[in-house]
């Protein structure tokens, strides 16, 4: 274990290559999942799920909601009853153990403060019950308040602070407990939306600050890209992909990735395989790889992200698109303009320039080839090499 | 027109007197039932409280003299001392019984249901009614309690329950628990239910055991329940009548009257209306005294969850 320790900087700074380094890597000290699954009766929630985190990691598990993920959390955390595999943290086998006993600390997405108590003693709480000793109990507390800045609240009710006051009251009750591994349970779905980035950059700061590994449960996709060293895409109970932020975004291994992750989210058009080329609506586009492999009428589908598209005027043979503009979003820096092909299907576009374009205007989407992901009918992606 | 605009625009006197005409117009209502069935009673019980009323024949004022005479009543006094004992004993083992109860029937397992309604069916009995079940269930011979202690070996002679103070006082509070027990479950149940799991859930992981996550958790946040389900039961006890009437008829050597049945006694029995109507207003007051009480406890660290 401390050897494991010691061949990583104990502090993680740079974002490694968490995601194929973890799922390898033997003896980590991180948390390590093996054939996990969960039932309620006859009702599989989560199906085998294999995963290892690094230690110090900061690993995001995200996924539309019934995906599983706070399940998974809470089987993590020892809340709930693990059906069948083994849940390991730090190389020690935690499976059947007591929540408190797995060296863990949880912040809720509801905080879960205690309401009847002020702020010390909620950070004092697991402390006192671990008979720890009073000027020690001070020390630790003292400590965490610094870190989050809270001082000032300590002898307020959780009643009398504010959403963000109250997160970083749960925050610090975490950290008080020094524990091996941080769980946060969608901790800023609550928050409103400026907050949530305040509060998104100071948990990347306290992982910077710690090192601890942290698990981070979220759906949103914002704070997965930006806060993650490793993101695990789930999908009713099964892990769909599990990398580093970019290889998620660049290279997703099917079409549920590309389409959950990014937003506006990539498009993703029905396309059917032609000879060596592909037929999109009424084009006939260049594949981006030789597909000589797939027989001609095969369905194909083409996905390329909003922002990977550009708009002109003329038409390249083949790498190019005609549209109808349907609408138009204006964010300032740039615009989403919403089209239509010919055949109907939906398309979307990130437009940069300032010359007005109007709903209704015929225009012309063109790409760098190295930009198109295919996925098969099943979704799974369609790389060179294999076709 | 113009005059009405500008009237109604004016954010003065006129509308503020109709809205406040409307919401007297809204508690109307209530306030008639109030007042025709508390108000006037309590007013007419307090001025025959200054005479000396009997149930025939003229009344005639006395002043205060039905309260001095109470000072030095013997009878009420015992009464009060009963009253007090029994409120003290019934209060304490409805909440021994109905506590657990509530935290069986709280987490969720199979029948928890049926359990549920088991344990409240006896609430929705009359308290008459239960009185006079359990002097069967009483009896010396035709009873259940006393021949089932027979049949088992227990005792040689079926003993007779009603006959003792403390075979009788024992008999009522059982039946007392048996008829209360489920409704204070009911309220504590609300209170119980009321906790969010995610604290508990956090208190889990801070490494409180159950006993601690009950002592530190449960109770505080219970406090209002406790306090409600507290109150009823004491104004209940307080009140009791019904089970002494019905099953001891006073309890042996006359030692099971209550206040209320010394009230009863004092106007219907010795036909002392006054003397009675100024015993209920001292009873008024001790329970307005002890309700102000459990009031104030009810709100000590008063604080937003």
């Amino acid at each position: 274990m401390s050897v494991a320790q010691d061949t990583r900087s104990p502090v993680v700074s740079a974002r490694p290559t968490g995601g194929p380094e973890g799922r390898e890597g033997a003896a980590t000290g991180g948390v390590r999942l093996s054939g996990v699954r969960k039932s309620f009766g006859s009702l599989d929630i989560i199906h085998g799920i294999d995963l290892t985190i690094p230690e110090g990691a900061f690993t995001v598990f995200v996924g539309p909601s019934g995906c599983g993920k706070s399940t998974l959390l809470r089987m993590i955390a020892g809340l709930e009853e693990v059906t069948d595999g083994i849940i390991a943290i730090k190389d020690r086998d935690v499976t059947d153990l007591d929540p408190s006993d797995r060296g863990i600390a949880m912040v809720f997405q509801s905080y879960a403060l205690y309401p009847h108590m002020s702020v010390r003693d909620n950070l004092a709480f697991g402390l006192k019950m671990a008979s720890t000793p009073k000027e020690e109990i001070e020390r630790r507390v003292a400590a965490a308040s610094a870190i989050l800045k809270t001082d000032h609240l300590l002898d307020r009710r959780p009643g009398q602070l504010s959403g963000g006051q109250r997160q970083r009251v749960a925050i610090g009750r975490a950290i008080v407990r020094k524990p091996d591994v941080f769980l946060f349970d969608e901790p800023l779905s609550n928050l409103d939306a400026e907050l949530r980035v305040s509060m998104r950059i100071e948990i990347a700061r306290l992982h910077r600050e710690l090192g601890n590994t942290m698990i981070y449960v979220t759906h949103d996709q914002t704070e997965a890209m930006t806060l993650a060293d490793v993101i695990v895409v789930l999908r009713e109970g099964r892990i769909e992909q599990v990398g580093s932020p970019r290889e998620i975004y660049e290279n997703p291994s099917n079409s549920f990735v590309a389409g959950f992750i990014g937003s506006p989210r990539m498009n993703l058009l029905k396309a059917r395989q032609e000879g060596r080329n592909l037929g999109l609506a009424d084009a006939t586009l260049v594949a981006p790889f030789a597909a000589a492999a797939r027989a001609s009428g095969t369905e194909v589908t083409f996905g390329i992200r909003p922002e990977h598209l550009s708009v002109g005027h003329e038409k390249i043979e083949g790498r190019s698109l005609e549209v109808v503009v349907d609408f138009s979003e204006y964010l300032g820096g740039t615009q989403y303009l919403y089209c239509q092909l010919s055949d109907g299907q939906a398309i979307t576009v990130e437009y940069r320039s300032p010359v007005p374009v109007k709903p209704g205007d015929r225009i012309i989407l063109s790409w760098a080839p190295d930009w198109i992901r295919l996925f098969d009918p099943a979704g799974m992606r369609l790389r060179a090499d294999e076709a | 027109m113009t005059v009405v605009a500008t009237l109604s625009r004016q954010p003065g006197r006129p509308r503020s007197r109709s809205s406040a005409w409307r919401g007297l117009l809204y508690i109307a209502p209530a306030m008639a039932l109030v007042i025709l069935f508390f108000v006037v009673p309590v007013i007419v019980t307090a001025w025959m409280s200054l005479h000396a009323w009997p149930l025939m024949g003229a009344q005639r004022w006395i002043g205060i003299s039905n309260y001095v005479r109470m000072i030095h009543d013997a009878r009420f006094l015992s009464a009060l001392r009963f009253t007090g004992l029994y409120t003290v004993v019934a209060t304490i083992a409805i909440f021994a019984v109905a506590f657990p109860l509530a935290l069986f029937v709280e987490k969720q397992r199979r029948f928890v249901g049926a359990y549920r309604t088991v344990i409240f069916l006896p609430v929705v009995v009359g308290l008459a009614t239960a009185s006079l079940l359990w002097v069967w269930l009483a009896n010396v011979d035709s009873g259940f309690i006393g021949p089932l202690l027979k049949e088992l070996g227990l005792v040689e002679r079926s003993p007779n329950l009603l006959a003792s103070f403390d075979a009788a006082f024992l008999t009522i509070i059982v039946m007392v628990v048996w008829k209360i027990a489920g409704f204070t479950m009911i309220i504590l149940l609300t209170g119980l239910q009321a906790i969010p799991s995610d604290i508990v859930e956090a208190a889990r992981i801070d490494g409180a055991k159950r006993w601690q996550r009950f002592r530190y958790l449960t109770l505080p946040l219970m406090r209002r329940t406790i306090a409600l389900a507290l109150i009823i039961s004491v104004t209940g006890s307080i009140l009791a009548f019904d089970q002494f009437y019905i099953m001891t008829a006073g309890g042996p050597q006359n030692r099971m009257i209550s206040v209320v049945y010394y009230i009863f006694n004092q106007s219907f029995v010795s036909f002392n209306l006054g003397y009675g109507a100024s015993l209920s207003i001292v009873l008024l007051a001790i329970l307005v005294a002890i309700s102000i009480v459990q009031l104030w406890l009810l709100k000590v660290g008063d604080d937003k969850a």
